[in-house]
């Protein structure tokens, strides 16, 4: 199967339109970002994230009233009853995360101090209460403490396996567990209201921290990148017209992060920077070709047939090698889950973003770049002419 | 088939060989790739050591130092007074002349430079000093803690200092970050201060008992007000000293015992070091009350009644349970300064188990449309492909494996990532066989010359995407780390399949001797 068979479009005539689409993007972008604001994560922002899973149905009305100052949302499916709690950042350090699920635990599960919760303790607690019971008279030695430790695991392992306990029978016909243990686990524990899956908690200091270090990581991994193009095809226009092409893929992505108001995080920022040294390759590839045609029998050439020549070459590759990363992010977007799912979303703009830079945008910064250096120096003439559309067919066909 | 094929094969089949070796679970290594605690669940937890109470502390020692040894040596006892953490001031009495405390500080207070002021003499600690100390402290808070979540049972913990005064904690399967924090920080710091005033039920009213001197010399701590039988009945003041002459650093031991009620109390023992100070504070203070101090909290505050060498006890109000909590930690060492938590990140088991789940369904549907996409483009040379990027991904574990680095659910997404990114490699070199085709070459030539021009081509792109998941590594933590690692060794992998199992692959089915006509592609 082939899709492109000889190409010969021609980009560069048609780059100030493609300037055009980007420019509408990044613009649309900054509008979304005048109206919305940078909706940033816990990562940079700090706070305490909090996820929890509820028995039975939420109870929303006690959570907004606890936590006034808190953005509650459903995490996942209904049916999971995950609630996704977010607490904006506190003033000093502290633990305040663990504070707002210990103080919630208390308040859903009114009465029922000095049990042991199953759907909130841990295996520790729930072996030692074992330990001290010895429900199955094997005693204090080693073996014993081996016997309820694994026990503990296995009634641990199996609220894993079914998310949050619902009923006491569930945790009794659990393997392992002795009839006289079970009469133990209903006298001595209860199954609260909640599950705490996940908690977070990023303290002032650190947050800031990360905002400078992520910018830092983003800037200096785009210059590394126009550092070693520049260095490889000794062309200062052509590192020009990556680092050009790298700013465009992130802006590109920035902009349909605020326009769709994705959480600004870590994963994000993995994102981009995955973005910075992926979106480069066509663009290597196609300067690549251009390198390898001017030394072969293009000469003649201006610069601008020479990269819609190579553009046109290289296109089926551009492509194709786009096309299957680009599946891979459509699964990964649909079956990955929450966190998989916006970091994949922005690799999966910077993907289009990187291909369609390399067809519309580098050109014409290349090009741009290659005439003010030609009325800066008088050096290398031959390679630039003013451009037209209607430059002549090229000799030999674009294979 | 030529022998340089053979060997090709034999290599090949080795390196699938080593690495499908390393990710076979067996009973001595169930889990060949770590899980990561965001897979495995897990508390990440981030700390400041407060280094500046250990100046301090050590500021306090200085000027204790400075007066025994004034006194050891039959000179007048100097008035000393703290000006911060860092400074403190020695006036002798009048007519005594500074020089012969220069000289007990240049033997004894080495840490600290003098400088002679109009009535005494300033003491200053060295900038070398300070940050061999705020070093020394930081260490000593990762030994404290290693030996507490070790005594917890917590397998495979992470406990690594961090730019200056920070310490990173990653407990992989522990599921109750409260106990396990709560034991993680608390200082356990002991300290034995002398009394001052009297007690009472407001801080106020202490204060208000106090003469001025007292007032700027003390601090003022709560403590638990009892009853006769020993119950917590309410909160009340003491008034301390805030010189502390023998602290935590000086115990030797802690346990459990017996009280006379047989009510749990904890009985201790001082290093060689910690001995004859305590014994000092206490024959020179028969008679006074002494406030035992724990996390700047009064535990108690008995009379000395005469002096103690060597052993001593704690009394409280304390449960079992409190009681052996609190000998543990003093067995295991008090911090050397009380932590603050900067940043938590905690992942319940159920979270790790369903991203496991939800990561692996994606990975796995997104390589099987990866390996439709591929045998519909190129037919044969689409098999040859996928048989390349299979053996890259048993590379990529089993280097994760041989490596120890963790799986990450950031990582899972970044090995199917790399999958995809590997097809370019194939595809490079396959559009460039298709071109000399159609340039009429045979397919010999096409093969060779199609691997050869697309070799410069495919180290570039390589590169670039290499220097970006280097400034990845160095900028992520935990997942993100993973994610730049997967990245990184299946890049690596993917120039080795590209060239060798590829390239070997063609030669095996279209052998040069054959003069094949037909190029499946």
């Amino acid at each position: 199967m082939q899709i492109f068979v000889n190409p010969d479009y021609k980009f560069v005539k048609h780059r100030w339109k493609g300037i055009a689409i980007s420019m509408i993007f990044v613009i649309a972008g900054i509008a979304a970002y005048f109206a919305n604001g940078i909706n940033w994560g816990i990562d940079f922002a700090g706070g305490a994230a909090i996820t929890l899973k509820f028995r039975d149905a939420v109870p929303l009305t006690e959570l907004r009233r606890d936590l006034p100052d808190a953005t509650i949302q459903q995490y996942g499916k209904a049916e999971e009853r995950n609630i996704y709690i977010r607490l904006p950042e506190q003033k000093r350090e502290s633990d305040y995360a663990g504070q707002v699920v210990g103080q919630l635990h208390e308040r859903l599960n009114p009465g029922q101090t000095g049990k042991h919760d199953l759907n909130y303790d841990g295996r520790d607690k729930l072996a030692s209460l074992l330990k001290q019971n010895d429900p199955d008279n094997r005693g204090t030695n080693p073996q014993a403490i081996q016997h309820y430790d694994d026990l503990s695991k296995k009634i641990i392992d199996q609220r894993s396996k079914v998310g949050i306990f619902t009923s006491m029978q569930q945790v009794t016909s659990t393997e392992g567990v002795s009839a006289n243990a079970a009469r133990l686990l209903n006298e001595k524990t209860y199954l609260g209201r909640f599950n705490p899956l996940s908690q977070e908690n990023v303290g002032p200091q650190v947050g800031a921290e990360l905002q400078r270090k992520a910018l830092f990581a983003i800037i200096l991994s785009s210059l590394a990148m126009g550092l070693y193009i520049w260095f490889r095809f000794r062309d200062f226009t052509f590192g020009m017209g990556a680092v050009a092409c790298i700013v465009h893929d992130v802006a590109i992505s920035l902009a349909f992060m605020l326009i769709m108001k994705l959480e600004f995080s870590l994963n994000i920022v993995a994102a981009l920077l995955t973005i910075v040294g992926y979106s480069i390759n066509d663009t290597v590839v196609m300067y690549d070709r251009v390198r390898e045609n001017r030394r072969k029998i293009k000469k003649g050439l201006s610069l601008a047939e020479h990269l819609d020549l190579a553009i046109n070459q290289t296109l089926s590759r551009t492509i194709l090698t786009s096309g299957s990363v680009f599946l891979v992010l459509v699964a990964l977007i649909a079956f990955g889950g929450d966190v998989i799912r916006g970091f994949a979303w922005i690799l999966m703009i910077g993907v289009i973003s990187g291909t369609y830079s390399t067809l519309m945008i580098v050109p014409a910064v290349a090009l741009a770049f290659d005439r003010w250096t030609s009325k800066t120096t008088t050096a290398a003439p031959a390679r630039i002419e003013p451009q037209r559309s209607e430059t002549p067919a090229r000799k030999r066909k674009a294979s | 088939m030529n022998r340089n094929v053979i060997w090709k094969i034999v290599l090949i089949l080795g390196v699938l060989a080593i690495f499908t070796i390393a990710i076979i679970p067996t009973s001595s290594n169930p889990e060949p790739i770590k899980r990561g605690l965001d897979l495995k669940g897990g508390v990440h937890l981030v700390m400041r050591v407060n280094v500046n109470e250990a100046v301090r502390l050590e500021t306090d020692q200085g000027m204790n130092s400075l007066r025994t040894q004034a006194q050891a040596q039959n000179l007048p006892v100097p008035s000393v007074r703290r000006i911060d953490d860092l400074t403190f001031v020695a006036n002798p009495p009048a007519g005594v002349p500074t020089s012969n405390y220069e000289r007990i500080a240049r033997d004894f207070l080495p840490a600290f430079e003098i400088t002679p002021i109009s009535d005494g003499l300033r003491f200053h600690m060295k900038p070398q000093a300070q940050s061999q100390l705020q070093r020394d402290t930081v260490t000593q808070a990762v030994e404290a803690i290693d030996r507490r979540v070790n005594a917890l049972g917590v397998t495979e913990p992470i406990i690594v200092p961090e730019s200056n005064d920070r310490i990173v904690i990653q407990l992989p399967g522990v599921d109750d970050p409260a106990r396990v924090k709560d034991i993680i920080k608390t200082t356990a710091q002991l300290q034995f201060r002398l009394v001052e005033g009297n007690s009472a039920s407001t801080a106020q009213a202490v204060f208000d008992s106090l003469t001025p001197a007292q007032r700027a010399a003390t601090d003022i701590l709560p403590a638990n007000e009892e009853d006769d039988m020993g119950r917590v009945v309410g909160v009340k003041y003491v008034a301390v000293q805030k010189n502390v002459p023998v602290s935590g650093r000086d115990l030797k031991n802690a346990r459990v015992q017996k009280g006379r009620v047989g009510e749990p109390v904890i009985g201790f023992s001082f290093t060689p070091d910690g001995t004859p100070k305590f014994a000092a504070l206490t024959k020179n203070n028969i008679g006074r009350y002494m406030a035992i101090v724990l996390d700047n909290k009064v535990v108690s505050y008995p009379v000395i009644k005469s002096e103690i060498t060597g052993e001593g006890v704690i009394e409280g109000s304390f449960t079992t349970q409190q009681a052996n909590d609190l000998s543990l930690v003093l067995r295991s060492g008090s911090l050397p300064a009380s932590l603050t938590q900067l940043e938590e990140r905690t992942v319940g088991p159920s979270l790790g188990r369903d991203s496991i789940r939800q990561g692996v369904t994606a990975s796995v549907i997104g390589f099987l449309i990866l390996v439709a996409a591929l045998i519909v483009y190129y037919k044969g040379a689409g098999i040859n492909a996928v048989v390349a990027l299979l053996l890259n991904l048993v590379i990529l574990l089993g280097m994760m494996a041989y490596f120890h680095a963790t799986l990450t659910l950031p990582g899972l997404a970044g090995i199917i990532l790399t999958l995809g990114m590997a097809v370019d490699t194939n595809v490079l070199v396959f559009e460039r066989i298709r071109e000399e085709l159609r340039e009429k070459k045979t397919v010999r030539a096409a093969i060779e010359q199609g691997f050869s021009r697309a070799f410069a081509t495919i180290i570039d792109t390589h590169l670039t995407t290499i220097i970006s998941a280097l400034f990845l590594f160095q900028f992520g933590t935990g997942p993100i780390k993973g994610f730049a690692v997967t990245l990184l060794i299946g890049l690596g992998a993917s120039v080795f399949t590209a060239f060798f199992v590829s390239r070997m692959i063609f030669d095996i089915v279209y052998k040069p001797t054959d003069r094949p006509k037909e190029l499946s592609i």
